[in-house]
C-alpha cells in the first residue's frame, strides 16, 4: 500500500510529465513559428560552429542551426511515436485484455501465439516488419512491435482477475459473460488509460529512435532525433553538440512520459 | 513441483515451437515459389535443424551462426556478467525501503537513455580519455566497448527487477505477522524477504535476456563488432530472410529457455525457503 505522502508525491511527479509533455507537444505545433532555419536548410552558419548566442545548439557538417534541427527532429519522433502508442495501447493492453474474455481453448491459442512474438526482442521485429513493408511505416512497426508484450501482460492480468471473487459471484448469478467483460473493461481503463498510453509512449519512443539510428526509421527530409544522432555518428568525437543535443531532447521526452505514467518499481517499464 | 516443471517444460516447449513457425514463416519469403509451399519446406527444414542457405554470401546459415556467433556470445555472456556484478548490490543497496523510494527519480533518469546513446556516450569517453577511435578494429572496440554497453543495460534491468520485487515483498502481510511472533527485522528481511526478492528476480529472467540481446544488436551495430546480432540487421536490411530467420529463431529459443528456467528456479527458491 503507497502511504498519502508517497500517493501524493507520485501525483506531483505525474503533473509534471504530462505539463512536461503538454509543453513538448506546444513546442512541436510551433516548430515552424519557433525554428530559426527551415527545416534542413544547409550553410546557416558555419560548419560544425560550437554552442554560441548566435547558434544555441551550435551547428552540424552542413551549417545546419542545431536547434531548429533539433525542434524538427523532435516533431517527427513525437508524431511518429504517439501513432505507434495508440496503436501498442489498441493491438496490446486492450486486445489483451479481450482475449482473456474469450471461450479458454480459444484465449489459451491466441496467447501462445502473441506470446511467441513477445519472446522476440521488440526492436528486432520491429526491424523486420519495416524491412518487410516500407521505411515510412516505421511507427505502424514500432507500435505493432511493442504490441506482444502489452498483450501478454495484459492478458495474464485479466486472467488472474477472472479468478477473483466477484468474477465468481456474476458468473453464478447469471450476469453474461458480455457485461462482465464492459465491467472489468470499464475498471481497467478507467483509471490507467492515460497512464498506460504514456508507458507506451515511453517505450515506442526509444524503439522508433533506435530504429532509425539503425537506418529503418524515418526518411530524410524528415529527420527524427534517431536520424539526427546517427547522421551526427562521423562529427561527434570532435563536435559533441551534434549528438549531445538531439540525445537529451529524446531523453526528457522518455523521461517525461514516463513520469507523466507515474512509473514507479512496483510496476514494469 | 515436479508437476510445476513439467508444466513449465510444456509450455517452453510450445515457445519454442511458436518461435520456430515464426522463423519458418520469415524464411519461406526467401523462396520464389508458392509461399504456403515455401513455408512447408522451411519448416521440415527447421525441423531436420537445416536453416537454408544465406542468399547473400552463398553460405549455409548455420555456417554463418557459427561463424559469427562467438562474438556475440561473449558480448552478451560478459555483459550478463557485469550485470549480475553490478546490477545485485546496486539493486539490493537501493532497492531497500527508504533508500528505494529517494532513489526512484535518480533510476527514471537514467533508465530513460536509450542503448544507443549509452553506446556513443561510451565511445566519445574512450575515445577523449584513451585516445582510442570506436572506429578501429581492437579487442577494446570490438570487444570491451560493446560488453560494458550490454553490461550497462544488462545492470539497469537486473536492479529493475529486484527492485520491483522488493517493493513487492515491502507490502507482503507476513512482515506484520512474524513480527507479532517475535522475529526481529533482520531476520525476517533475511529468512523471509530474500528469497522473494531473488525469487522475483529469477522470474523476470526472460525480460533481462530480452534486454541483454536487444543491447547487444545496437552495441554491435555502433562498435562494428561483428556477431549475430550485427548480422541480423545487416540480413534484414538487405532482405536475406534466410539468414534473418534462424537468428531471430536463436535469440527467442534464449529468451524462452531463460523464463522457463527463471520460473523453475524461483520456484526451488521459494520451496527451499518455506
Amino acid at each position: 500500500m503507497l502511504t498519502p505522502e508517497l500517493t501524493r508525491l507520485r501525483r506531483i511527479l505525474a503533473a509534471a510529465g504530462w505539463s512536461g509533455l503538454g509543453l513538448i507537444a506546444i513546442a512541436v505545433m510551433l516548430a515552424d513559428f519557433l525554428a530559426r532555419a527551415p527545416l534542413g536548410a544547409a550553410h546557416t552558419g558555419p560548419v560544425l560552429a560550437a554552442p554560441s548566442e548566435a547558434f544555441p545548439f551550435g551547428t552540424d557538417l552542413l551549417g545546419r542551426d542545431m536547434f531548429s534541427e533539433t525542434l524538427y527532429g523532435l516533431s517527427t519522433t513525437v508524431a511518429q511515436a504517439g501513432e505507434a502508442a495508440v496503436l501498442a495501447l489498441l493491438a496490446g493492453g486492450l486486445l489483451g485484455f479481450v482475449c482473456a474474455h474469450l471461450p479458454r481453448p480459444a484465449g489459451n491459442v491466441l496467447r501462445w501465439a502473441i506470446g511467441a512474438f513477445a519472446a522476440i526482442p521488440a526492436l528486432l521485429l520491429a526491424l523486420a516488419m519495416v524491412a518487410l513493408t516500407a521505411r515510412g511505416y516505421a511507427g505502424l512497426a514500432a507500435g505493432l512491435a511493442a504490441a506482444p508484450l502489452a498483450f501478454v501482460r495484459a492478458f495474464d492480468r485479466a486472467r488472474a482477475a477472472g479468478r477473483l471473487g466477484h468474477a465468481e459471484y456474476a458468473r453464478a448469478t447469471g450476469i453474461s459473460a458480455s457485461a462482465l467483460l464492459n465491467r472489468d473493461l470499464a475498471y481497467e481503463f478507467r483509471d490507467t488509460l492515460l497512464p498506460t498510453l504514456a508507458r507506451a509512449l515511453a517505450a515506442v519512443a526509444i524503439i522508433l529512435s533506435t530504429m532509425s539510428f539503425l537506418g529503418f526509421g524515418a526518411l530524410p527530409p524528415h529527420r527524427d532525433l534517431g536520424l539526427m544522432i546517427a547522421a551526427a555518428r562521423t562529427s561527434y568525437l570532435e563536435a559533441w553538440w551534434t549528438v549531445a543535443f538531439p540525445a537529451l531532447a529524446l531523453m526528457l521526452l522518455i523521461l517525461l512520459a514516463r513520469l507523466a505514467a507515474g512509473l514507479d518499481e512496483g510496476e514494469r517499464p | 513441483m515436479w508437476r510445476f516443471a513439467l508444466k513449465e517444460g510444456g509450455k517452453w516447449v510450445l515457445a519454442l515451437f511458436g518461435a520456430l513457425l515464426i522463423a519458418a514463416a520469415l524464411s519461406a519469403l526467401a523462396d520464389p515459389g508458392p509461399y504456403l509451399a515455401a513455408f512447408g519446406n522451411r519448416l521440415m527444414a527447421f525441423l531436420s535443424l537445416d536453416p537454408g542457405r544465406s542468399t547473400i554470401s552463398g553460405l549455409p546459415a548455420a555456417r554463418e551462426l557459427a561463424m559469427h556467433g562467438p562474438a556475440t556470445a561473449d558480448v552478451v555472456l560478459l555483459g550478463a556478467l557485469m550485470a549480475l556484478m553490478l546490477g545485485l548490490p546496486l539493486g539490493l543497496l537501493l532497492g531497500t525501503g527508504g533508500m528505494r523510494r529517494a532513489t526512484a527519480p535518480v533510476i527514471q533518469i537514467v533508465s530513460a537513455a536509450p542503448v544507443f546513446c549509452a553506446c556513443l556516450a561510451l565511445a566519445y569517453a574512450a575515445f577523449h580519455l584513451f585516445g582510442i577511435r570506436p572506429d578501429t578494429a581492437s579487442r577494446v572496440t570490438t570487444l570491451f566497448l560493446p560488453t560494458v554497453a550490454v553490461g550497462l543495460a544488462g545492470t539497469a534491468a537486473v536492479q529493475m527487477a529486484l527492485r520491483r520485487a522488493a517493493s513487492l515483498a515491502q507490502d507482503s502481510p507476513f512482515r506484520l505477522g512474524l513480527r507479532r511472533l517475535g522475529l526481529t527485522a533482520m531476520e525476517i528481511e533475511r529468512v523471509y524477504v530474500a528469497p522473494q526478492i531473488f525469487a522475483g528476480l529469477l522470474e523476470s529472467l526472460g525480460e533481462v535476456m530480452l534486454t541483454l540481446l536487444s543491447a547487444a544488436v545496437v552495441a554491435e551495430w555502433v562498435f562494428q563488432s561483428h556477431g549475430i546480432a550485427e548480422l541480423f540487421v545487416k540480413s534484414v536490411a538487405l532482405h536475406d530472410w534466410s539468414m534473418a530467420a534462424p537468428i531471430l529463431l536463436v535469440f527467442a529459443a534464449l529468451t524462452c529457455t531463460a523464463e522457463f528456467l527463471g520460473r523453475v528456479g524461483s520456484r526451488v527458491l521459494m520451496r527451499a525457503a518455506s
